[in-house]
């Protein structure tokens, strides 16, 4: 396999590492570390096919002209600026996430885009597990590469449903974890071989080591579908795309 | 309405959907301290370049002075510049 030869600045932070990333602090700083290249990378590393993947989420989430919506772990702001346009002028969305410099990324994104339909965004700093929105609001929950990186993913689902009106549905987009061993070799072969050292150009390999981590750590599709249920929705179904290495959770309250 | 400080404010749609994450009960907007009060159980959330922060442990316990203050004129509803204003 040919190596990618990039020359990056190594991103400026903490030089001290934890081994262990798990508890949600540890998440959260990991997310501030790399929100300056965090979109240049995931272009990079999908070969730009995120993008097809997130318009699909959003398809799914059943978000329409005038719909109030909410973007979970919104990161940089590509699934919410995608909520954005589909809703339109009338419609309202919230990107929330726990990660201040990821949120001033997507700021910064919607105050140098000139679509008037932007107006429609807000974004607020909160937690998945704790929301700050009444019962029954939005119309659409999209949630795209977070639910993986939750500790109480549980407890997350409770409050999506929660939120939630009654019949509409969360679209809940993330890395497949397959089930099919040669998928589950292939998926480890690309992280290890091309993510990371392109990540360690930036001074990232840890943090681009947990994605591996995160996967062996997260549900299968019909884990997911079960988890869901457990939460309260009346239906779940698990969508493989990309070739199965992705995965969308379609939850309907 | 032009102001000569840095304090940027939320929307009053945003404000008027958020609620305290603990809680869940209704947030009010104080002007003094440019944060969300939760009365509910006497915690203020930080409001940032414009940004709600609601994540729980970005609260802080106020004190039942602070709190019985915040009840005067300086607590009202601040709206974004989008022409609507407001008090």
């Amino acid at each position: 396999m040919a190596v990618l030869q990039f020359s990056f600045p190594p991103v400026a932070g903490n030089t001290r590492r934890r081994h262990q990333i798990c508890a949600s602090a540890d998440r959260q700083a990991l997310f501030s570390r790399i929100a300056p290249v965090y979109d240049n990378l995931n272009d990079v590393f999908s070969l730009g096919q995120h993008r097809i993947w997130k318009r699909m989420a959003v398809s799914w989430s059943g978000a329409k002209e005038g719909s109030n919506v909410l973007d979970l772990c919104c990161g940089s702001g590509d699934l919410a600026f995608l909520l954005s346009e589909k809703v339109g002028l009338h419609g309202q969305v919230i990107g929330l996430d726990f990660s201040r410099e990821q949120l001033m990324v997507a700021s910064s994104r919607q105050r140098s885009r000139s679509k008037a339909c932007y107006r429609n965004l807000k974004w607020v700093e909160g937690d998945a597990v704790d929301l700050p929105f009444p019962d029954c609001h939005f119309d659409a929950i999209t949630m795209g590469y977070g639910l993986r990186n939750v500790i109480d993913k549980y407890k997350a689902m409770k409050e999506v449903r929660r939120v939630l009106k009654q019949g509409s549905k969360a679209s809940i987009l993330d890395f497949n974890k397959s089930t099919d061993g040669f998928r589950t070799s292939f998926q480890g072969l690309i992280i290890d071989n091309l993510i990371v050292p392109v990540a360690a150009g930036y001074g990232l390999s840890e943090e681009y080591q947990y994605l591996k981590r995160s996967i062996q750590e997260f549900l299968t599709g019909e884990e997911l579908e079960h988890l869901a249920l457990e939460a309260g929705f009346s239906s779940a179904k698990h969508f493989e795309v990309g070739g199965g290495l992705m995965g969308n959770l379609v939850a309907t309250r | 309405m032009v102001r000569a400080n840095r304090v940027v404010e939320i929307s009053k749609t945003l404000s008027e959907i958020l609620v305290c994450p603990l809680s869940k009960q209704p947030l009010r907007v104080c002007e003094k301290s440019n944060s969300l009060i939760s009365d509910a159980i006497g915690v203020s959330f930080p409001i940032v370049d414009g940004i709600p922060c609601l994540v729980p442990k970005d609260g802080k316990i106020i004190e039942a002075e602070v709190s019985r203050d915040g009840d005067s004129a300086n607590t009202k509803r601040r709206y974004h510049q989008d022409g609507t204003g407001g008090s």
